[in-house]
Protein backbone atom coordinates (compact mmCIF):
# COMPACT_ATOMS: atom_id res chain seq x y z
CA UNK A 1 0.00 0.00 0.00
CA UNK A 2 1.62 3.00 -1.06
CA UNK A 3 2.13 5.90 1.65
CA UNK A 4 0.27 9.53 0.48
CA UNK A 5 0.54 12.56 2.58
CA UNK A 6 -1.61 15.05 3.81
CA UNK A 7 -1.53 17.23 1.54
CA UNK A 8 -2.67 14.74 -0.89
CA UNK A 9 -5.51 13.41 1.03
CA UNK A 10 -6.90 16.78 1.71
CA UNK A 11 -6.84 17.34 -2.32
CA UNK A 12 -8.11 14.24 -2.92
CA UNK A 13 -10.95 15.21 -0.68
CA UNK A 14 -11.15 18.40 -2.37
CA UNK A 15 -11.65 17.00 -5.70
CA UNK A 16 -14.29 14.60 -4.51
CA UNK A 17 -16.59 17.65 -3.14
CA UNK A 18 -15.92 19.38 -5.79
CA UNK A 19 -17.27 16.21 -8.26
CA UNK A 20 -20.36 15.87 -6.13
CA UNK A 21 -23.30 17.81 -7.77
CA UNK A 22 -25.21 17.59 -4.27
CA UNK A 23 -22.53 19.93 -2.80
CA UNK A 24 -21.90 22.38 -5.33
CA UNK A 25 -23.85 25.62 -5.91
CA UNK A 26 -26.27 24.98 -3.53
CA UNK A 27 -28.59 27.04 -0.82
CA UNK A 28 -28.07 25.97 2.62
CA UNK A 29 -30.32 27.47 5.06
CA UNK A 30 -29.27 28.25 8.89
CA UNK A 31 -28.48 30.90 11.26
CA UNK A 32 -25.31 33.08 11.66
CA UNK A 33 -23.32 32.79 14.70
CA UNK A 34 -19.87 34.59 14.95
CA UNK A 35 -19.90 36.44 12.23
CA UNK A 36 -16.91 38.18 11.89
CA UNK A 37 -14.94 40.44 8.54
CA UNK A 38 -11.68 40.76 8.70
CA UNK A 39 -10.74 44.09 8.60
CA UNK A 40 -7.73 44.02 6.11
CA UNK A 41 -8.96 41.44 4.06
CA UNK A 42 -12.24 41.89 3.72
CA UNK A 43 -13.36 38.57 3.45
CA UNK A 44 -16.16 37.40 6.12
CA UNK A 45 -16.02 34.43 8.45
CA UNK A 46 -19.04 33.07 9.93
CA UNK A 47 -20.66 29.37 11.25
CA UNK A 48 -23.94 28.65 10.21
CA UNK A 49 -25.42 26.24 12.33
CA UNK A 50 -28.95 25.07 12.97
CA UNK A 51 -30.34 22.85 16.10
CA UNK A 52 -28.19 20.36 15.69
CA UNK A 53 -25.18 21.16 14.11
CA UNK A 54 -23.02 23.55 12.55
CA UNK A 55 -20.75 24.53 9.39
CA UNK A 56 -18.13 26.90 8.92
CA UNK A 57 -18.99 29.18 6.06
CA UNK A 58 -16.20 31.96 4.43
CA UNK A 59 -17.50 34.58 2.06
CA UNK A 60 -14.43 36.51 0.58
CA UNK A 61 -14.67 40.21 0.03
CA UNK A 62 -16.08 40.90 -3.79
CA UNK A 63 -18.94 38.79 -2.79
CA UNK A 64 -19.52 40.18 0.94
CA UNK A 65 -19.34 43.91 -0.06
CA UNK A 66 -22.13 43.50 -2.85
CA UNK A 67 -24.40 42.31 -0.14
CA UNK A 68 -26.88 44.83 0.53
CA UNK A 69 -27.60 44.77 4.11
CA UNK A 70 -24.82 43.68 6.96
CA UNK A 71 -24.91 39.80 8.55
CA UNK A 72 -25.50 39.48 11.35
CA UNK A 73 -25.02 37.13 14.40
CA UNK A 74 -28.60 35.21 15.03
CA UNK A 75 -30.05 36.17 11.55
CA UNK A 76 -32.06 33.48 9.55
CA UNK A 77 -30.62 33.31 6.53
CA UNK A 78 -30.08 31.22 3.19
CA UNK A 79 -26.78 31.09 1.75
CA UNK A 80 -26.12 30.22 -1.66
CA UNK A 81 -22.85 28.35 -2.13
CA UNK A 82 -20.46 25.57 -2.23
CA UNK A 83 -19.00 22.90 0.05
CA UNK A 84 -15.23 22.68 -0.38
CA UNK A 85 -11.98 22.13 1.71
CA UNK A 86 -9.46 24.47 3.33
CA UNK A 87 -6.40 22.22 2.43
CA UNK A 88 -4.28 23.98 5.15
CA UNK A 89 -6.62 23.09 7.97
CA UNK A 90 -8.28 19.81 6.33
CA UNK A 91 -11.61 21.35 7.33
CA UNK A 92 -14.70 21.78 4.88
CA UNK A 93 -16.92 24.93 4.60
CA UNK A 94 -18.90 26.50 2.97
CA UNK A 95 -17.67 29.22 0.20
CA UNK A 96 -20.68 31.41 0.17
CA UNK A 97 -21.38 33.45 -2.48
CA UNK A 98 -24.78 35.18 -1.68
CA UNK A 99 -26.90 35.47 1.25
CA UNK A 100 -30.35 36.51 1.57
CA UNK A 101 -32.36 36.63 4.58
CA UNK A 102 -34.67 34.17 5.46
CA UNK A 103 -38.31 35.83 5.88
CA UNK A 104 -38.33 39.38 4.90
CA UNK A 105 -35.78 40.54 1.93
CA UNK A 106 -32.43 41.84 1.87
CA UNK A 107 -33.21 45.01 0.98
CA UNK A 108 -35.81 45.62 3.96
CA UNK A 109 -33.63 44.08 6.40
CA UNK A 110 -30.74 46.58 4.59
CA UNK A 111 -33.16 49.61 4.99
CA UNK A 112 -33.76 48.32 8.70
CA UNK A 113 -30.16 48.31 9.12
CA UNK A 114 -29.71 51.91 8.01
CA UNK A 115 -32.88 53.01 9.48
CA UNK A 116 -31.29 51.89 13.02
CA UNK A 117 -27.68 53.18 12.22
CA UNK A 118 -29.05 56.84 10.68
CA UNK A 119 -31.14 56.87 13.90
CA UNK A 120 -28.34 56.36 15.98
CA UNK A 121 -26.51 58.62 14.41
CA UNK A 122 -29.17 61.33 15.56
CA UNK A 123 -30.54 61.63 11.76
CA UNK A 124 -34.56 61.67 12.44
CA UNK A 125 -34.19 63.39 16.40
CA UNK A 126 -36.97 65.58 16.85
CA UNK A 127 -34.63 68.51 18.41
CA UNK A 128 -32.84 69.20 14.70
CA UNK A 129 -36.47 69.15 13.37
CA UNK A 130 -36.45 72.97 12.42
CA UNK A 131 -39.77 74.64 12.07
CA UNK A 132 -40.97 76.00 8.33
CA UNK A 133 -40.47 79.81 7.09
CA UNK A 134 -43.78 81.03 7.71
CA UNK A 135 -44.02 82.80 4.69
CA UNK A 136 -41.25 81.51 2.30
CA UNK A 137 -39.83 83.39 -0.12
CA UNK A 138 -38.34 81.01 -2.50
CA UNK A 139 -39.20 77.23 -2.60
CA UNK A 140 -37.01 74.82 -3.86
CA UNK A 141 -38.40 71.77 -5.50
CA UNK A 142 -35.75 69.25 -6.08
CA UNK A 143 -37.31 66.67 -8.00
CA UNK A 144 -37.83 64.98 -12.07
CA UNK A 145 -38.78 67.71 -13.61
CA UNK A 146 -40.35 65.73 -16.21
CA UNK A 147 -42.38 64.14 -13.83
CA UNK A 148 -45.91 64.61 -12.27
CA UNK A 149 -44.82 65.56 -8.81
CA UNK A 150 -43.25 69.49 -9.71
CA UNK A 151 -46.39 70.29 -11.63
CA UNK A 152 -48.58 69.32 -9.05
CA UNK A 153 -46.44 71.32 -6.94
CA UNK A 154 -46.77 74.22 -9.46
CA UNK A 155 -49.71 73.85 -9.48
CA UNK A 156 -51.10 74.28 -5.86
CA UNK A 157 -48.52 76.97 -5.19
CA UNK A 158 -49.83 79.22 -8.05
CA UNK A 159 -53.25 78.68 -6.51
CA UNK A 160 -52.69 79.29 -2.90
CA UNK A 161 -49.57 81.18 -2.71
CA UNK A 162 -48.83 83.79 -5.83
CA UNK A 163 -46.39 85.34 -3.74
CA UNK A 164 -43.79 83.09 -3.54
CA UNK A 165 -40.95 81.63 -5.91
CA UNK A 166 -40.41 78.43 -7.14
CA UNK A 167 -37.19 76.97 -7.65
CA UNK A 168 -37.55 73.66 -9.01
CA UNK A 169 -34.40 71.85 -9.58
CA UNK A 170 -34.20 68.55 -12.16
CA UNK A 171 -32.71 65.19 -10.57
CA UNK A 172 -32.91 61.50 -11.63
CA UNK A 173 -35.01 59.76 -9.08
CA UNK A 174 -34.58 56.34 -9.73
CA UNK A 175 -31.94 54.43 -10.68
CA UNK A 176 -28.34 53.59 -9.16
CA UNK A 177 -27.14 58.01 -10.29
CA UNK A 178 -30.79 58.85 -8.42
CA UNK A 179 -29.14 58.96 -4.90
CA UNK A 180 -26.47 61.85 -6.19
CA UNK A 181 -28.45 63.26 -8.01
CA UNK A 182 -30.86 64.17 -5.55
CA UNK A 183 -28.14 65.13 -3.08
CA UNK A 184 -26.69 67.64 -6.01
CA UNK A 185 -30.15 69.48 -6.35
CA UNK A 186 -30.86 69.68 -2.67
CA UNK A 187 -27.04 71.75 -2.83
CA UNK A 188 -28.75 73.36 -5.80
CA UNK A 189 -31.45 74.85 -4.49
CA UNK A 190 -30.07 75.24 -0.84
CA UNK A 191 -27.65 77.87 -3.00
CA UNK A 192 -29.99 79.20 -4.82
CA UNK A 193 -31.03 81.14 -1.22
CA UNK A 194 -34.32 78.81 -1.03
CA UNK A 195 -35.54 78.97 2.44
CA UNK A 196 -37.69 75.42 2.31
CA UNK A 197 -37.51 72.91 0.09
CA UNK A 198 -39.60 70.27 -1.25
CA UNK A 199 -37.56 66.97 -2.08
CA UNK A 200 -39.95 63.88 -3.50
CA UNK A 201 -41.44 62.41 -6.34
CA UNK A 202 -44.97 60.89 -7.09
CA UNK A 203 -45.64 57.48 -5.97
CA UNK A 204 -44.35 54.23 -6.57
CA UNK A 205 -43.77 50.80 -5.68
CA UNK A 206 -41.32 50.11 -2.93
CA UNK A 207 -38.38 49.28 -5.75
CA UNK A 208 -38.77 53.48 -7.04
CA UNK A 209 -38.29 54.72 -3.54
CA UNK A 210 -35.05 53.15 -3.20
CA UNK A 211 -33.68 56.81 -3.83
CA UNK A 212 -34.87 57.92 -1.10
CA UNK A 213 -34.23 55.22 1.24
CA UNK A 214 -30.39 55.88 0.05
CA UNK A 215 -27.75 56.93 3.40
CA UNK A 216 -26.56 60.07 1.40
CA UNK A 217 -29.63 61.52 0.47
CA UNK A 218 -30.62 61.38 4.49
CA UNK A 219 -27.06 62.84 5.23
CA UNK A 220 -28.30 65.72 2.58
CA UNK A 221 -31.03 66.20 3.90
CA UNK A 222 -30.36 66.65 7.25
CA UNK A 223 -27.54 68.93 6.36
CA UNK A 224 -29.35 70.76 4.69
CA UNK A 225 -29.13 74.69 5.97
CA UNK A 226 -32.50 75.33 5.58
CA UNK A 227 -35.88 73.15 6.81
CA UNK A 228 -37.17 70.16 3.86
CA UNK A 229 -40.15 68.63 3.38
CA UNK A 230 -40.57 65.35 2.23
CA UNK A 231 -42.55 64.19 -0.61
CA UNK A 232 -42.33 60.61 -1.58
CA UNK A 233 -45.78 59.98 -2.53
CA UNK A 234 -45.88 56.66 -0.28
CA UNK A 235 -48.76 56.75 2.36
CA UNK A 236 -47.95 53.93 4.26
CA UNK A 237 -44.24 53.18 4.79
CA UNK A 238 -41.75 55.98 5.25
CA UNK A 239 -38.48 56.55 3.56
CA UNK A 240 -35.62 57.59 5.46
CA UNK A 241 -35.95 60.38 3.41
CA UNK A 242 -39.54 60.94 5.51
CA UNK A 243 -37.37 60.70 8.57
CA UNK A 244 -34.59 62.72 8.04
CA UNK A 245 -36.91 64.89 7.15
CA UNK A 246 -38.15 68.50 8.70
CA UNK A 247 -42.04 67.77 7.79
CA UNK A 248 -43.59 64.95 6.14
CA UNK A 249 -46.28 65.01 3.22
CA UNK A 250 -47.62 62.26 2.13
CA UNK A 251 -47.38 63.66 -1.53
CA UNK A 252 -46.10 66.03 -3.59
CA UNK A 253 -48.78 68.47 -3.72
CA UNK A 254 -49.38 68.45 0.28
CA UNK A 255 -46.04 69.24 0.91
CA UNK A 256 -46.84 72.35 -1.48
CA UNK A 257 -49.62 73.03 1.28
CA UNK A 258 -47.82 72.44 3.51
CA UNK A 259 -44.75 74.83 2.42
CA UNK A 260 -46.72 77.69 2.44
CA UNK A 261 -49.97 79.35 3.69
CA UNK A 262 -53.10 80.09 1.87
CA UNK A 263 -52.91 83.62 0.54
CA UNK A 264 -56.74 83.81 1.32
CA UNK A 265 -55.25 83.60 4.89
CA UNK A 266 -53.18 86.56 4.04
CA UNK A 267 -56.11 88.67 3.03
CA UNK A 268 -58.00 87.84 6.32
CA UNK A 269 -54.91 88.76 8.36
CA UNK A 270 -54.17 92.03 6.71
CA UNK A 271 -58.01 92.90 7.02
CA UNK A 272 -57.49 91.63 10.71
CA UNK A 273 -54.62 93.85 11.33
CA UNK A 274 -56.73 96.86 9.53
CA UNK A 275 -59.42 96.59 12.11
CA UNK A 276 -56.75 95.95 15.22
CA UNK A 277 -55.57 99.51 13.87
CA UNK A 278 -58.78 101.05 13.30
CA UNK A 279 -59.55 100.25 16.73
CA UNK A 280 -56.46 101.92 18.32
CA UNK A 281 -56.52 104.71 16.19
CA UNK A 282 -60.10 105.02 17.30
CA UNK A 283 -59.16 104.76 21.10
CA UNK A 284 -56.59 107.28 20.81
CA UNK A 285 -58.70 109.54 18.96
CA UNK A 286 -60.93 109.43 21.95
CA UNK A 287 -58.74 110.17 24.52
CA UNK A 288 -57.45 112.40 22.80
CA UNK A 289 -60.70 113.85 22.70
CA UNK A 290 -61.68 113.49 26.15
CA UNK A 291 -58.66 115.43 27.17
CA UNK A 292 -59.27 118.08 25.27
CA UNK A 293 -62.32 118.14 26.54
CA UNK A 294 -61.43 118.43 29.63
CA UNK A 295 -58.56 121.39 29.08
CA UNK A 296 -61.35 123.25 27.02
CA UNK A 297 -63.62 123.12 30.18
CA UNK A 298 -60.27 124.67 32.14
CA UNK A 299 -59.77 127.40 29.32
CA UNK A 300 -62.97 128.48 29.07
CA UNK A 301 -63.42 128.72 32.70
CA UNK A 302 -60.42 131.49 32.89
CA UNK A 303 -61.81 133.32 29.64
CA UNK A 304 -62.22 137.15 30.05
CA UNK A 305 -65.92 137.27 29.39
CA UNK A 306 -66.48 134.15 31.53
CA UNK A 307 -64.54 136.07 34.53
CA UNK A 308 -66.29 139.08 33.56
CA UNK A 309 -69.56 137.32 33.69
CA UNK A 310 -68.58 136.21 37.03
CA UNK A 311 -67.64 139.49 38.41
CA UNK A 312 -70.96 140.84 37.18
CA UNK A 313 -72.68 137.72 39.10
CA UNK A 314 -70.64 138.46 41.95
CA UNK A 315 -71.23 142.24 42.14
CA UNK A 316 -74.87 141.31 41.33
CA UNK A 317 -75.06 139.55 44.49
CA UNK A 318 -72.87 142.41 46.63
CA UNK A 319 -75.29 144.83 45.56
CA UNK A 320 -78.37 142.26 46.52
CA UNK A 321 -76.36 141.88 49.69
CA UNK A 322 -76.05 145.30 50.96
CA UNK A 323 -79.31 146.10 49.50
CA UNK A 324 -80.89 143.37 52.20
CA UNK A 325 -78.80 144.37 54.89
CA UNK A 326 -79.54 148.36 54.27
CA UNK A 327 -83.40 146.95 54.51
CA UNK A 328 -82.65 145.14 57.73
CA UNK A 329 -81.27 148.01 59.04
CA UNK A 330 -84.00 150.42 58.41
CA UNK A 331 -86.44 147.53 59.22
CA UNK A 332 -84.63 147.27 62.92
CA UNK A 333 -84.80 151.50 62.36
CA UNK A 334 -88.24 151.71 62.33
CA UNK A 335 -89.27 148.87 65.25
CA UNK A 336 -87.56 150.36 67.51
CA UNK A 337 -89.21 153.65 66.42
CA UNK A 338 -92.60 151.98 67.06
CA UNK A 339 -91.11 150.77 70.09
CA UNK A 340 -89.98 154.15 71.64
CA UNK A 341 -93.76 155.81 70.12
CA UNK A 342 -95.46 153.09 72.31
CA UNK A 343 -93.66 153.96 75.16
CA UNK A 344 -93.98 157.53 74.97
CA UNK A 345 -97.60 157.11 74.20
CA UNK A 346 -98.40 155.00 77.14
CA UNK A 347 -96.47 157.62 79.11
CA UNK A 348 -98.67 160.50 77.44
CA UNK A 349 -100.86 163.00 80.01
CA UNK A 350 -103.59 162.34 77.87
CA UNK A 351 -103.84 158.58 78.23
CA UNK A 352 -103.28 159.58 82.10
CA UNK A 353 -106.72 161.68 81.93
CA UNK A 354 -108.69 159.31 79.96
CA UNK A 355 -108.43 157.02 83.59
CA UNK A 356 -110.14 159.97 84.92
CA UNK A 357 -107.37 162.25 86.05
CA UNK A 358 -108.20 165.81 85.26
CA UNK A 359 -105.51 168.71 84.84
CA UNK A 360 -106.06 172.35 86.54
CA UNK A 361 -104.58 175.91 84.74
CA UNK A 362 -104.39 178.84 85.85
CA UNK A 363 -103.47 181.98 83.99
CA UNK A 364 -102.18 178.95 81.44
CA UNK A 365 -100.01 177.31 83.66
CA UNK A 366 -100.20 173.58 84.89
CA UNK A 367 -101.56 173.66 88.63
CA UNK A 368 -99.09 170.91 90.88
CA UNK A 369 -100.46 172.24 94.19
CA UNK A 370 -103.05 175.14 95.88
CA UNK A 371 -100.15 177.45 96.60
CA UNK A 372 -101.19 180.65 95.00
CA UNK A 373 -104.63 180.08 94.85
CA UNK A 374 -107.37 182.14 96.48
CA UNK A 375 -110.79 181.74 96.81
CA UNK A 376 -113.03 183.60 93.72
CA UNK A 377 -110.13 182.33 91.24
CA UNK A 378 -111.07 181.34 88.41
CA UNK A 379 -109.31 178.13 86.81
CA UNK A 380 -109.44 176.00 83.88
CA UNK A 381 -110.00 172.39 83.93
CA UNK A 382 -108.81 169.77 81.27
CA UNK A 383 -110.69 166.52 81.40
CA UNK A 384 -109.49 163.14 79.41
CA UNK A 385 -112.05 165.04 76.75
CA UNK A 386 -113.23 168.42 77.18
CA UNK A 387 -112.70 171.28 79.47
CA UNK A 388 -114.34 173.42 81.50
CA UNK A 389 -113.55 176.79 83.79
CA UNK A 390 -114.46 177.02 87.38
CA UNK A 391 -113.98 179.14 90.44
CA UNK A 392 -112.47 178.42 93.64
CA UNK A 393 -114.29 178.35 97.17
CA UNK A 394 -112.75 177.32 99.62
CA UNK A 395 -108.62 176.06 99.59
CA UNK A 396 -106.30 173.75 101.91
CA UNK B 1 -46.76 92.59 6.27
CA UNK B 2 -44.29 91.94 9.04
CA UNK B 3 -43.71 95.88 8.94
CA UNK B 4 -47.84 96.17 9.10
CA UNK B 5 -47.28 93.93 12.20
CA UNK B 6 -45.11 96.00 14.04
CA UNK B 7 -46.84 98.93 13.33
CA UNK B 8 -50.33 97.44 14.71
CA UNK B 9 -48.60 96.57 17.78
CA UNK B 10 -47.56 100.09 18.47
CA UNK B 11 -50.31 101.18 18.17
CA UNK B 12 -52.10 98.63 20.73
CA UNK B 13 -49.30 100.42 23.27
CA UNK B 14 -52.07 102.58 24.16
CA UNK B 15 -50.91 106.19 25.59
CA UNK B 16 -49.41 107.10 22.54
CA UNK B 17 -50.26 110.32 21.50
CA UNK B 18 -53.00 111.19 18.81
CA UNK B 19 -50.40 113.22 16.35
CA UNK B 20 -48.43 109.90 16.17
CA UNK B 21 -51.89 107.28 16.20
CA UNK B 22 -52.55 109.36 13.19
CA UNK B 23 -49.22 109.09 11.60
CA UNK B 24 -48.93 105.33 12.34
CA UNK B 25 -52.29 104.46 10.98
CA UNK B 26 -52.09 106.15 8.01
CA UNK B 27 -48.97 103.88 7.63
CA UNK B 28 -50.72 101.15 8.42
CA UNK B 29 -53.20 101.93 5.75
CA UNK B 30 -50.99 102.48 2.90
CA UNK B 31 -49.49 99.03 4.05
CA UNK B 32 -52.15 97.25 4.09
CA UNK B 33 -53.30 98.71 0.69
CA UNK B 34 -49.55 97.92 -0.34
CA UNK B 35 -50.23 94.31 0.67
CA UNK B 36 -53.05 93.95 -0.80
CA UNK B 37 -52.23 95.20 -4.29
CA UNK B 38 -49.18 92.70 -3.85
CA UNK B 39 -51.29 89.60 -3.50
CA UNK B 40 -53.95 90.74 -5.61
CA UNK B 41 -50.76 91.20 -8.74
CA UNK B 42 -48.72 88.53 -7.64
CA UNK B 43 -47.93 85.93 -10.23
CA UNK B 44 -45.81 83.00 -8.93
CA UNK B 45 -42.17 83.00 -10.30
CA UNK B 46 -40.62 79.88 -11.76
CA UNK B 47 -37.20 79.00 -12.43
CA UNK B 48 -36.44 75.19 -13.61
CA UNK B 49 -32.68 74.12 -13.04
CA UNK B 50 -31.12 71.83 -14.37
CA UNK B 51 -29.51 69.63 -11.56
CA UNK B 52 -27.19 67.50 -13.30
CA UNK B 53 -25.76 71.11 -14.67
CA UNK B 54 -24.34 71.85 -11.60
CA UNK B 55 -20.28 70.79 -10.86
CA UNK B 56 -20.63 69.18 -7.47
CA UNK B 57 -19.08 71.17 -4.52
Amino acid sequence: MPVITVTQINKYIGFILKGDKNLQGIMVKGEISNYVRHYKSGHAYFTLKDSESAVKAVMFSQAASRLKFQPEDGMSVIVSGSVNVYERDGAYQIYVNDIVPDGAGAASVALEQLKKKLAAAGIFDEAHKRPLPEMPRKIGVVTSLSGAAVRDVINVLSRRYPIGEIYAVNAVVQGEAAPDSICRGILCAEAAGCDVLIVGRGGGSDEDLSAFNAEKVAYAIYNCKVPVISAVGHETDFTIADLAADRRAPTPSAAAEIAAPDVQLLYEKIAQLERRAERSALSALDRASERFIALNARLLAQSPENRLKLSGMRLDELEKRSKTAVQHYLDRLSARLGENIARLDSLSPLKVLARGYSLVYKDGRLLASSDGLSSGDTVELRFGSGGAKAEITDKW
Amino acid sequence: MTKLSRIVSELEKGDIPLEKAVELYGDGLKLSAMCRKQLDEAQIKITEEDGAAVPEK
